[in-house]
């Protein structure tokens, strides 16, 4: 057999992996074996966490809107305010009640005497 | 001795009241005061918990720190249910420390809530506080925010405070041993005070016995 040189493939393939992990912190951006576990990692957290993510913003919402009803009076609660959101067929979801809960606090009041009701 | 020692922390929390507040970025926080006169240790804590944390407010931001300032009075005066004055203890582990090769032996050291009261009521508040917080990066910005005073007066005059005023409870009904019990002491108390008021009767009462048996 002749002599075959492995030529550039490997090294189009680790700069491929380098460019993704340059912004790494010490060595995880410079050493290539440490490079490629860690590009590894960073992928699996990526799309572990987009489907956290989802959770995570729902939990925030609920947290948020809870305080905002919580400030109407002593026995406004989430719980209770959202089983009547869906007894009038209110279509609004949480995120949107959250930001009208930051932006707007009064809109927010509105609904939720409208609802009471 | 008690004594002593309690003044020394007192005068101790004091200085400390006012010390960290550089540390906290004091903008738009407000100033709650909560009063624990009568207040269940466990129910307070878990209000002043969440008002410190910031989650009444619908700007929370779970990692950024934005809870308002929390002042805590009375603190002698809490109280605790069933036989937790007795029977509630504080322990907590010594030595394990490794110091030039030395390893301290320590064990386990106990302080029940009688005497954790007498010794500094601030930190029975302050633990039960700190326990009910998340433990995370926050958790220590969280403890400079909280001040605990044991009686009404503190240094914090001149800021805006605002009462804190705790949602309505609903006390369960008393157990039936305990509710006989409460009947007893209050059948006793009366007949304390009839034997107060009726002395010169039962006197007259026993004399003229005295005087048929003679």
């Amino acid at each position: 057999m002749t002599r075959i040189r492995r030529g550039y493939v490997a090294r189009r393939r680790r700069t491929k992996i380098r460019l993704f992990a340059s912004t790494f912190r010490g060595t995880h951006s410079r050493l290539t074996r440490t490079t490629i576990q860690q590009k590894i990692r960073a992928l699996v957290s990526a799309h572990r966490d987009r489907g956290r993510q989802k959770r995570s913003f729902r939990r925030l919402w609920i947290t948020r809107i809870n305080a905002a009803i919580r400030e109407m009076g002593v026995s406004y609660i989430y719980s209770i305010s959202i089983n009547d959101l869906y007894k009038r067929q209110l279509l609004l979801n949480r995120k949107i009640l959250a930001q009208i809960a930051i932006s707007n606090t009064n809109c927010l009041y509105m609904i939720s005497n409208k609802i009471i009701k | 001795m008690a004594t002593t020692a309690a003044a020394s922390t007192l005068k101790r929390n004091m200085k400390t009241a006012l010390a960290g507040l550089r540390r906290i970025n004091l903008e738009g926080l407000r100033w709650r005061v909560f009063d624990a006169r009568g207040q269940v240790l466990g129910r307070l804590a878990a209000q002043i918990s969440t008002v410190i944390q910031g989650k009444d407010k619908p700007t929370y931001t779970p990692h950024r720190e934005e809870g308002d300032m929390c002042v805590v009075l009375n603190a002698k005066d809490i109280c605790v249910t069933g036989r937790k004055l007795t029977d509630k203890f504080y322990r907590w582990h010594t030595g394990q420390v490794l110091i030039l090769m030395v390893n301290y032996i320590g064990h386990l050291k106990e302080r029940s809530l009688k005497d954790q009261m007498a010794k500094d009521p601030t930190e029975v508040i302050r633990k039960a506080v700190l326990r009910m917080l998340p433990r995370n990066k926050l958790r220590d910005d969280r403890d400079r925010k909280l001040r605990i005073f044991v009686d009404n007066e503190h240094p914090f005059h001149d800021r805006p405070l605002e009462p804190y005023i705790m949602p309505p409870r609903s006390v369960r009904e008393l157990r039936p041993r305990a509710r006989r019990a409460m009947i007893r002491a209050q059948k006793k108390a009366e007949n304390q005070q009839q034997k107060g008021d009726s002395g010169k009767i039962a006197r007259r009462k026993r004399e003229i016995n005295n005087e048929i048996t003679t």
